[in-house]
């Protein structure tokens, strides 16, 4: 009797699971990539039970934007380019070779990498004085805002949430990330983190409203929020539609993101990299990429709003990759090229930088503003 | 004196000086001007007037001590082979080469190494058999890099060969000489000549008159002197000369 209950619960649960099973299959095949060039492998891995499910997962498109492209996976190869080029270009143009000794045959390409892994094997130290579970949580909390933008941002068809108020939850979630910096500051208990999150904090209010209304204004020109909107309406370049606002969101991408000469919260020659100064090991490594993943994330929005998106050139047999690799790409080229201000600027102090931005970078933005209510009436 | 004025800074002045910085950092980032040398894996390619390892070649040195004399840093020592040859001691060598630009017979010479190593301090005392040849060289490089100066601009110009790392000696052309007594009625017989010679090719002979020394009579033997010209700077009456021998 036992073993026929027992059988009875068994079948139930086999059932469920089926069905469960089934049910996210049936999910994630309704919104499936097409992409010709491995549509073969696909068609073969489809026949193989339960790879099936992990393929069909990887190729739903709200888990295809996230994760892959241009989310996460997009997000560490940017990575793994952006720390080597910037360290290479500020060489070259200040006359020194820069990073070379790892993997020398390629001119040292791989160092981010050999970097990366090193964070990971050195002793993460938390000093006596830190406020210990802040101290921890905090470099992996500060993901939530870097991911949470990365469900708004499409690429043609392949977007995580699709909502005509793309634009602004992007710009909201990423005004999130100074104060995880600002906390991480407090949370280290040392005097130049305290100054560097202090300063982070003023130059926090210095970019920020400029930035908001920089994109205000574009979206003023393109009457909606919705980055679907904002990239069909651009037959001409949103660069060419409003150039004030083009130019007060590179100036607030440099300020935002600490290049010089705004790179007052982390001076490495006063305060020795500022509010991550207590930081070690993967810490470490998780804090130091936080700024090159809010400029992904900025230059992202910049290309959506400014650059055309993803429109580009269109390869039928990549099909809807196509779109999130030309917005990837197109993001690496702005970035890359972004990054030399690095070489030729001295730091700004405190005051400057804030009297900038609260004088005539703020009049910028709202002239800006006012063209682009002009230009939104015209488009 | 060169005073600095204040810059009178304007929107238009400051918009021009932003876009002249970037626009070097471009032409920086495309073609840098920069002049590294990645020193162990290419090499400079030196030129001939290069001071730096000493090599010697003993069958011109005729030890004439003007080496050791003149080293500013007292780093030459003579030790005594068949010859009193040079040895160099390398924690004193200041590379000067005052040494091989006195030498008469031009059997010190300079080679274009200039990364030595030794093992130990005393290794550093490089004796005379040492420097006869080039140093075991351990060759890293690929490429050889010429620098060309031209209107200030500096420019490499990296070519995939190996440089001769040593110098072809100076040929210097030595008469051969001989030392003479000018005056032999001033000679003192004080013998200070003889002393010195390294080849013992003077001998002082005594004439006696009546069992009395009268004057002395200098001897030299024209097959034995070098003219290294040492018993001249050492003659106190200034009697000795060197001649030219046809």
């Amino acid at each position: 009797m036992e073993a026929l209950v027992i059988s009875h619960q068994k079948q139930i649960g086999d059932k469920m699971l089926e069905g469960l099973i089934s049910g996210l299959f049936k999910i994630f095949t309704s919104n499936m990539m097409n992409i010709p060039l491995i549509e073969p492998l696909v068609d073969y891995l489809m026949q193989i039970p339960l790879v099936n499910l992990l393929v069909a997962l990887i190729l739903w498109r709200p888990f295809f934007a996230v994760i892959i492209l241009p989310g996460l996976v997009g997000l560490l190869i940017y990575l793994l380019w952006i720390v080597y080029w910037e360290r290479k270009l500020t060489a070259r143009v200040q006359w020194r070779v820069g990073p070379i000794e790892v993997a020398r045959p390629i001119r040292g390409a791989i160092q981010a990498l050999a970097d990366g892994i090193r964070y990971f094997f050195q002793e993460a130290i938390i000093h006596r004085e830190a406020h210990k579970i802040y101290y921890i949580q905090l470099p992996i909390l500060a993901f939530i805002p870097i991911l949470l933008p990365l469900l708004f941002i499409p690429a043609g068809n392949v977007v995580g949430i699709k909502t005509p108020y793309g634009i602004q939850l992007i710009v909201a979630f990423i005004a999130l990330i100074p104060l995880f910096i600002v906390a991480m500051g407090w949370a280290s208990h040392s005097r130049f983190a305290y100054i560097g999150s202090l300063r982070e904090a003023f130059m926090y209010f210095a970019y920020e409203i400029p930035f908001i209304i920089a994109v205000v204004a574009m979206i003023y020109v393109y009457g909606s929020g919705d980055p679907y909107v904002a990239v069909e309406k651009q037959n001409i370049p949103g660069a060419v539609l409003n150039p004030l606002a083009f130019i007060v969101y590179i100036i607030a991408m440099i300020m935002a993101t600490s290049r010089l000469p705004f790179e007052i919260p982390e001076a490495d020659q006063e305060i020795a990299f500022g509010p991550f100064v207590e930081y070690s090991g993967i810490l470490f490594g998780l804090v130091m990429t936080l700024l090159y993943e809010k400029l992904y994330l900025m230059a992202l929005l910049f290309v959506i709003l400014f650059l055309g998106g993803w429109e580009g050139f269109y390869v039928g047999i990549l099909g809807d990759f196509c779109a999130p690799l030309v917005l990837f790409i197109k993001t690496v080229v702005v970035i890359s090229v972004l990054v030399i201000v690095r070489s030729v600027y001295a730091r700004y102090r405190l005051d400057q930088a804030i009297r900038l931005g609260w004088t005539s970078y703020l009049t910028l933005s709202i002239a800006a503003l006012i063209l682009g209510m002009f230009v939104g009436v015209l488009v | 004196m060169i005073r600095v004025e204040k810059v009178e800074l304007n929107l238009v002045e400051s918009l021009k000086r932003h876009v002249e910085a970037l626009g070097e950092a471009f032409k920086q980032a495309i073609k840098p001007d920069r002049v590294t040398i990645e020193y162990p894996r290419e090499r400079r390619r030196y030129p001939l007037s290069f001071r730096g390892f000493i090599i010697f070649n003993s069958e011109k040195c005729v030890s004439c001590f003007r080496c050791a004399q003149i080293c500013p840093a007292n780093a030459i020592q003579m030790e005594a082979h068949s010859k009193p040859y040079p040895s160099i001691d390398y924690t004193k060598c200041i590379f000067c080469h005052f040494c091989i630009e006195s030498c008469p017979t031009g059997s010190l010479n300079s080679s274009k190494i200039h990364d030595v190593a030794f093992r130990k301090m005393e290794e550093m005392v490089v004796s005379a058999n040492m420097m006869v040849k080039l140093p075991r060289i351990l060759k890293e490089e690929k490429f050889t890099v010429d620098v060309i100066v031209k209107d200030k601009y500096w420019k490499l110009l990296r070519k995939k060969e190996m440089d001769d790392l040593s110098i072809p000696p100076i040929k210097v052309e030595v008469p051969k000489k001989i030392v003479t007594c000018a005056e032999p009625e001033s000679c003192l017989g004080c013998r200070l000549c003889a002393n010195v010679c390294p080849r013992e090719a003077i001998t002082v002979k005594e004439i006696e008159v009546a069992k009395r020394v009268v004057s002395y009579v200098l001897k030299v033997l024209t097959e034995k002197c070098v003219g290294c010209g040492l018993c001249v700077r050492q003659c106190p009456m200034n009697v000795l000369k060197l001649e030219v021998v046809k």
